[in-house]
């Protein structure tokens, strides 16, 4: 080389970019990807490849030729949304849903703000809720788990979602439980009722230790949002038992774990600084819990995501770093 | 039924009447008094808010052009004379005619006659890489080829030729403004007389900014500015000036003779808006493609270095 | 030994020390000298030969040209042949004197031998005006006056005077060579700066990826006896280097914006400096000699070299003796991969303040093609002052110079970390860059502003 470059220092970079972010994330979503498919069968798969693929071709579709600047595609982002959304969805959701749900989450959510890195509200959650309101059946239409070469599929409630109805009904909170035989061992095992990423807490949990090792994320939003939510559960809890679901259960629920480690942590979507962070993950924690006790919906991780979102940008203006030598 | 559609409508209304009353009261206590003939004033502006002025914007300059005095601190390079009559006449003020300018690119180093031997790699911005060297070239005066020119004007009058890889101003579309001459970390951009009929839109100026000494400005770049003096030694008119190795031609002085253009030795000195013919009883000279001249640079000047 | 560092941000870039087991070699002189007259941070020195002088090694030919400037030494003997403009290594013109070498014949009165001198002299002020002398420099990177900051103004007091060996920057080697090969003399120019500052406490910090430094520099302490002198091992981040973060990772301090260390009372000088301080005080020995780094990633083992250089020699003959620049090599550096300059212009010639030539390849080098930041606030966390870079990059980006003074963007070190760090291969610090400087200078010209009012 005759020509030497010329640049401003630094004269190296970092082993890691955006797409090796993304890539880490997808690694880390693989266990709970399996996991689901074995349980869910056929179906669960169908869901996951059309919502990625869908993602994935409306995110390019869109920047080539609406936004016409093919840079704005990013195609490891959307596989990571795409791959979100399907775990939002129950396996049975037919697959002209999943698309409408690609399409708000690609198209609505990330692409009409400008792409990555501009949008205000987590795609994946912003796709699922926009289904949850307007297919509500199809949504809370959940199977449980028949397993990938099992035959009898059965219908039934999520564990929360039980646990509404029994309350509305007048039962208490114990009789529930016994009468659908939940157990944490269940919880944390994938054997409940629910949406890909509610089906078993400790795949998820093993994706979270991966991120937290490669360094891809910072554990404080996950962690002030399990600290809000055990804290705030087990003080309702204590005061009625009867009427409050205890703070372990409502951690191992629903879409929390998912939430928590995968959704809530979105770099895009979340404050940029650790108090800014851990202020989000409480948010998060009180909204979910406010909405699941006394709320109309079951679950309210994705609602309370996506308000949180919306009090990013004010978190961003207050909450600064430490900076050297001021106060 | 009938009862509460009727007490809807009168609530309604009373309300709007209520709002309406308060927005009224409080638009008169908050409105504040402004000069109409601002609003004139900026009417008649291009409405570029350039900043070519000086001012923040067509609504300061109109702004300060009523509370002034006078309109001859103030002009607007982009409206020109016509829009300085006509701001005047609103004002009631005298207004002095000022010749009209276009943009020059003093710098005549493309790819052929700047050698590069570095390859620039940071933030494509004239600005950081002027802070970082000397650019991409042995000249460290000529232009650095990062477009900040281009993307500070607002009126599409720049463009970066891929080939020669230098600014070009399209001077129908130049306004003067200034916003390339601020841009620009090395001040190659100037701002010069153009005639306003056809026939004084001669023009003669240095295509180049280099102050180093001839032998290494000449090394750097084919097409520099050597300072020979032999330009100004040609010029009847006493309009050229050499200083720092660097010939300018006076614009006020210069007759438009291109004898000088012929006389440089390198081809710094560009002509604009004519074809010049050698006067001298030498034979005819080559047809006038500006950088002609340059095509025989191997006659060994001496620098006065 | 306890491991500390510094407490916000830093980052973990590849060490790299490819060279760290060649011994420092002699270059041997080359027929003509360049002897830039900038080569310190402040005014540029005065020349004080004219052309045609006989010059001997380490005879004054520049002198101070102000409060913050430094003497320049003829690193030869020769002739004077022209006191002219010359490009520097970003191919700025700056005056240069040149030299024809006839020999190594070297002034009256300077110690040449290797007999280390452990008495120290009594005197505080002869000691700070033989440095000044000496036209030492610091030599860590900002090459400051170091008689200037060994003389606090009147009413601070030095705590701690901290010795620079942490070396954070990959590949550089220069350092670890003269602490493993000179321990003795860093140790005695340490004990210099001690007695001058008024007997400080004195840490040697060596960040922990240089066992051998850290075990010879402490053998040096330990064996010289000198009072107050300690050696510390630091955990392996960079900028620990930087003067700032190595004051909060020695002494918990930190120096508020715009102050100088002293104002917590650290002083920080280079290890390379304290082993000039030595030769000054010691053996009158002006600085007309440094070591430096002949690296990179795409040379091979056997031509990477630790050469002790004269300045003025140009660096296209160093490159040259040292066996040529590299086929593969995209960027040569004049310092470390994180902060140092890429050289543009190898006719160059070496400053006091050289410390390396390194060859980069175009794969660990070329910049990526930046895309969208996706807000991963690596940058912040990088940010060894606590800065945020993607929003001083946003905001540089719309020139809003008032939240860029807001959000400290003067506050910069210029380390790389942000780039360095960012997934988006943004390039962060090229623009926080330039928008410092503008803020630096509004600063500047407010600060003036107040005092010509106070003074009314």
């Amino acid at each position: 080389m005759d020509k030497h470059l010329v640049s401003p220092n630094p004269h190296v970079h970092a082993d890691v970019s955006s797409d090796s972010l993304m890539r880490d994330v997808i690694i880390a979503l693989l266990p709970a990807i399996v996991v689901s498919v074995v349980f869910y069968g056929w179906s669960e798969l169908l869901v996951l490849a059309v919502s990625a693929l869908s993602c994935v071709l409306l995110e390019y579709a869109i920047a080539r030729w609406l936004m016409k600047d093919i840079r704005l595609f990013s195609g490891s982002s959307a596989l990571v949304t795409g791959l979100l959304l399907a775990m939002n969805l129950p396996a049975t959701t037919p697959w002209w849903v999943v698309f409408i749900g690609a399409l708000v989450a690609i198209g609505v959510a990330k692409m009409s703000f400008g792409g990555l890195g501009q949008n205000v509200f987590n795609p994946a959650i912003t796709g699922r809720v926009f289904l949850l309101v307007s297919f509500p059946t199809y949504m809370t239409h959940w199977e449980i788990p028949g397993g990938l070469w099992g035959a009898d599929a059965v219908t039934g409630a999520t564990p929360l979602g039980a646990i509404k109805e029994g309350l509305l009904q007048g039962a208490s909170v114990q009789d529930i439980m016994s009468a659908g035989g939940y157990s944490y061992g269940q919880m944390l095992f994938a054997n409940l009722g629910g949406s890909a990423g509610e089906i078993s807490a400790i795949a998820l949990l093993v994706g979270f230790v991966y991120l937290l090792v490669r360094r891809v994320i910072k554990p404080h939003i996950t962690l002030s949002i399990w600290a809000t939510v055990f804290v705030f559960a087990g003080i309702m809890w204590l005061i009625n038992p009867a009427r409050f679901t205890d703070p372990v259960f409502n951690l191992l629920t629903g879409g929390m774990i998912l939430g928590s480690c995968f959704m809530a942590t979105d770099y895009v979507t979340s404050p940029m600084s650790n108090k800014g962070g851990i202020i989000f993950g409480v948010g998060i924690g009180l909204i979910a819990m406010l909405i699941r006790y006394f709320g109309s919906y079951p679950e309210g991780v994705s609602f309370a995501i996506l308000l949180m979102n919306a009090a990013v940008p004010l978190i961003n203006r207050f909450c600064h770093q430490k900076k050297y030598g001021r106060a | 039924m009938t009862q509460t559609i009727i007490w809807t409508i009168v609530i309604i209304s009373v309300l709007g009447l209520l709002l309406a009353l308060v927005l009224f009261f409080i638009a008169k206590k908050f409105k504040v008094e402004e000069d109409p003939r601002i609003d004139e004033v900026e009417k008649v502006m291009p409405g570029a808010n350039c900043g070519g002025c000086g001012f923040a914007g067509c609504r300061a300059f109109a702004d300060a052009a009523v509370k002034a005095a006078d309109l001859d601190s103030q002009f607007c390079p982009v409206g020109g004379n016509e829009v300085m009559k006509k701001v005047a006449a609103i004002l009631g003020h005298e207004v002095k005619e000022k010749a009209p300018m276009v943009a020059v690119v003093r710098c005549n180093g493309s790819c052929e006659n700047r050698p590069r031997t570095n390859s620039y790699d940071g933030y494509p911005s004239c600005k950081v890489k002027a802070a970082l060297y000397s650019g991409d070239t042995g000249c460290s005066f000529g232009c650095l080829g990062c477009g900040d020119c281009v993307a500070a004007c607002q009126f599409g009058a720049l463009s970066m030729d891929p080939v020669t890889g230098l600014p070009v101003v399209d001077e129908t579309k130049c306004t003067a403004c200034g916003s390339c001459v601020k841009a620009c970390p090395r001040h190659i951009i100037e701002l010069r007389n153009i005639g306003t009929t056809p026939k004084n839109q001669r023009r003669v100026y240095v295509a180049c900014s280099n102050k180093e000494k001839g032998g290494i400005a000449r090394k750097a770049c084919k097409a520099a500015c050597i300072g020979c003096g032999k330009c100004a030694k040609v010029c009847k008119f006493d309009a050229i000036t050499v200083a720092d190795n660097l010939c300018y031609i006076d614009y006020a002085k210069c007759k438009a003779c291109g004898q000088c253009f012929f006389e440089c030795p390198t081809g710094a000195i560009h002509v604009a808006g004519f074809t010049p013919k050698k006067v001298e009883p030498k034979p005819a000279p080559a047809p006038a493609a500006p950088a002609a001249p340059a095509a025989e640079p191997v006659k060994k000047e001496v620098n006065n270095g | 030994m306890a491991k500390t560092t510094f407490r916000i941000g830093g980052v973990h870039p590849d060490d790299a020390k490819l060279s760290r087991g060649c011994t420092i070699e002699v270059l041997p002189l080359p027929q003509t000298v360049y002897v830039s007259m900038a080569q310190h941070l402040g005014a540029p020195a005065k020349p004080v030969v004219a052309v045609g002088d006989e010059v001997k090694a380490g005879q004054l030919i520049a002198e101070a040209g102000g409060f913050i400037s430094a003497n320049v030494h003829s690193p030869v003997s020769g002739k004077v042949k022209s006191i002219a403009p010359r490009k520097d290594i970003a191919g700025n013109n700056f005056m240069h004197v040149e030299i024809t070498v006839d020999g190594d014949e070297w002034a009256e009165g300077i110690d040449l031998s290797d007999t280390l001198v452990t008495e120290i002299p009594e005197d505080r002020a002869a000691i700070l005006d033989r440095i000044k002398a000496c036209g030492v420099v610091g030599l860590g990177g900002a090459t400051f006056p170091t008689h200037v900051k060994l003389n606090p103004a009147p009413g601070s007091v030095a705590e701690c005077l901290i010795i620079n060996g942490a070396e954070c920057e990959p590949y550089l080697t220069s350092d670890f060579r003269i602490m493993v090969e000179r321990p003795k003399e860093i140790v005695v120019g340490a004990a210099i700066m001690q007695k001058v500052l008024g007997g400080c406490r004195c840490v040697i910090g060596i960040e922990e990826n240089k066992p051998e430094a850290l075990e010879s520099m402490s053998k040096a302490v330990a064996e010289l006896g000198y009072k107050g002198i300690e050696v510390l091992s630091l955990k392996k981040k960079y900028p620990q280097g930087g003067e700032k973060q190595l004051i909060d990772a020695v002494m918990r301090r930190q120096v508020g914006s715009g102050g100088l260390p002293i104002s917590v009372g650290a002083v920080v000088q280079n290890v390379a400096t304290s082993l000039a301080v030595y030769e000054a005080v010691q053996k009158n020995k002006p600085l007309v000699t440094n070591v430096m780094t002949i690296t990179g990633d795409c040379l091979s083992v056997e031509k990477q070299h630790n050469y002790l250089f004269r300045i003025g020699m140009p660096l296209s003959y160093i490159a040259e003796y040292a066996g040529g620049v590299p086929e593969g090599a995209a960027k040569i550096i004049s310092g470390g991969p994180m902060m140092g300059r890429a050289v543009s212009n190898m006719d160059a010639c070496t400053v006091k303040g050289s410390s390396s030539l390194l060859y980069l390849s175009e794969g660990s080098t070329k910049r990526n093609v930046p895309g969208n930041c996706i807000r991963c606030g690596r940058c912040a966390d990088a940010c060894p002052m606590g800065l945020e870079p993607f929003l001083l990059y946003k905001l540089a980006k719309v020139g809003d110079m008032d939240q860029l003074e807001a959000n400290a963007v003067q506050d910069c070190i210029s380390c790389g970390c942000c780039s360095f760090s960012c997934p988006a291969f943004l390039p962060l610090l090229d623009q926080i860059n330039i928008v410092k400087g503008q803020v630096i200078g509004i600063l500047k010209a407010r600060a003036a502003a107040a005092k010509a009012a106070a003074a009314k």
